[in-house]
């Protein structure tokens, strides 16, 4: 088989052909669907070197479990399930940070804070703009949170897939993955309300001492 | 409905699913309620911070590839190397309890009492033993009486002897 003929060839094709010991045929798998597990994994983990670890646990996975991919579904759906349990094992083996705390913060993260709570109150487009600074802050966040919170919370919340598909893609019924993001929503929040609260508090404190100085 | 908290409304669903009147009510609430209007403003952080996390992505890198064949590969020659290794430790076991087997049955063969049969060892050993003819005969403390005593045995062997 000529390289191009992998390129062309149909995913249930190359699952028999890599089952069967074509190791090309697996190169093409890997080489077609690394992106989208790349950019799955990427949800859970920030580093690139975790993202690497985790994607390719998931297609030496994926190779042992050729037999199961029968062609029903899509290979894309396949190794999506195969990606979240991946991850959630991942994130579960992984120590998570008990709580959050304004001392932890970053100068830029608090002052991120600052224009939210500024922002919220006046111009709230201003909540669209993207950031380096936020990200980090969601990222730390949701350190504090169980590994099967944050995959709940980012699938539904984030990216608004419905219930049904998470439930799929996790095993899980669908009034586990309801209740498992409700309970992700309100700690997130709950976290969240927690550092507004001391900003709101330090915030008032300067003010009080800058009007003391005058 | 206007003293109500909103609270459950904005944990029930994520905030884009929202409809407009629940949108509505959640507005005419947090004018009213300052602990709503933090939750809300809290939630709607949360929901920007999700946002913004998940805008970033990691691209694979032009060795991921190669990275994964090399991995399964590895992974594979290990996997028959520890296959060998277990079918070497299953042999290494089964010898080993045949041979502890083995030595405990001829054990009990050489050492359980009454149980074997005469074997040819045994016999030579009997055949070495030195009795002779008269110990035999003068030992037997319980001479029964169809036998001939001791006064009997010397008078015959006597007069055996006269005779010639």
């Amino acid at each position: 088989m000529q390289s191009n003929d992998y390129e062309q060839a149909e995913e249930l094709e190359l699952a028999r052909l890599a089952r069967a010991g074509d190791e090309s045929a697996f190169a093409e798998i890997v080489r077609r669907y690394s992106p989208r597990v790349f950019r799955f994994a990427s949800r859970y983990f920030r580093q690139r070197e975790l993202v690497e670890e985790a994607a390719q646990e998931v297609f030496l996975k994926a190779f042992t479990q050729l037999d199961s991919f029968e062609g029903r579904g899509s290979m894309e759906g396949w190794l999506t399930r195969i990606t979240t349990n991946t991850c959630l094992n991942m994130l579960r083996a992984s120590k998570r940070k008990p709580e959050l705390t304004v001392s932890d913060l970053t100068e830029d993260e608090g002052d991120w804070l600052d224009n939210q709570l500024a922002g919220t109150a006046t111009e709230r487009h201003q909540l669209s703009e993207r950031s380096l600074v936020a990200a980090d802050l969601a990222g730390r966040v949701l350190e504090t949170m169980s590994a099967d919170d944050r995959l709940v919370l980012m699938l539904v919340d984030g990216e608004d897939t419905p219930v049904k598909e998470v439930a799929e893609m996790t095993g899980w019924s669908v009034s586990k993955v309801k209740v498992r993001a409700m309970r992700a929503r309100s700690k997130m929040r709950k976290a969240v309300e927690q550092l507004l609260a001391y900003k709101r508090k330090h915030t008032d404190r300067s003010f009080e001492t800058t009007e003391r100085e005058r | 409905m206007r003293d109500e908290h909103i609270i459950s409304i904005i944990e029930n669903a994520p905030l884009s699913g929202l409809t407009e009147s629940e949108l509505a009510l959640v507005g005419a609430h947090t004018a009213q309620c300052a602990e709503c209007r933090r939750a809300f403003e809290a939630a709607q952080i949360s929901a920007l911070l999700l946002r913004e996390r998940l805008a970033e992505t990691i691209e694979p890198s032009p060795f991921f590839q190669t990275r994964v064949l090399a991995a399964l590969r590895e992974r594979q020659a290990a996997g028959e190397t520890s296959a060998l290794r277990r079918l070497w430790n299953a042999t290494g076991a089964l010898v080993s309890s045949m041979a502890v087997t083995v030595a405990a049955l001829a054990l009990l063969t050489v050492f359980a009492p009454g149980s074997q049969p005469a074997t040819g060892s045994q016999e030579t050993a009997s055949a070495y033993n030195t009795y002779s003819a008269e110990e035999v005969l003068f030992e037997q403390s319980d001479t029964p009486a169809d036998q001939m005593s001791y006064g009997q045995v010397l008078s015959t062997l006597y007069e055996s002897d006269d005779d010639r």
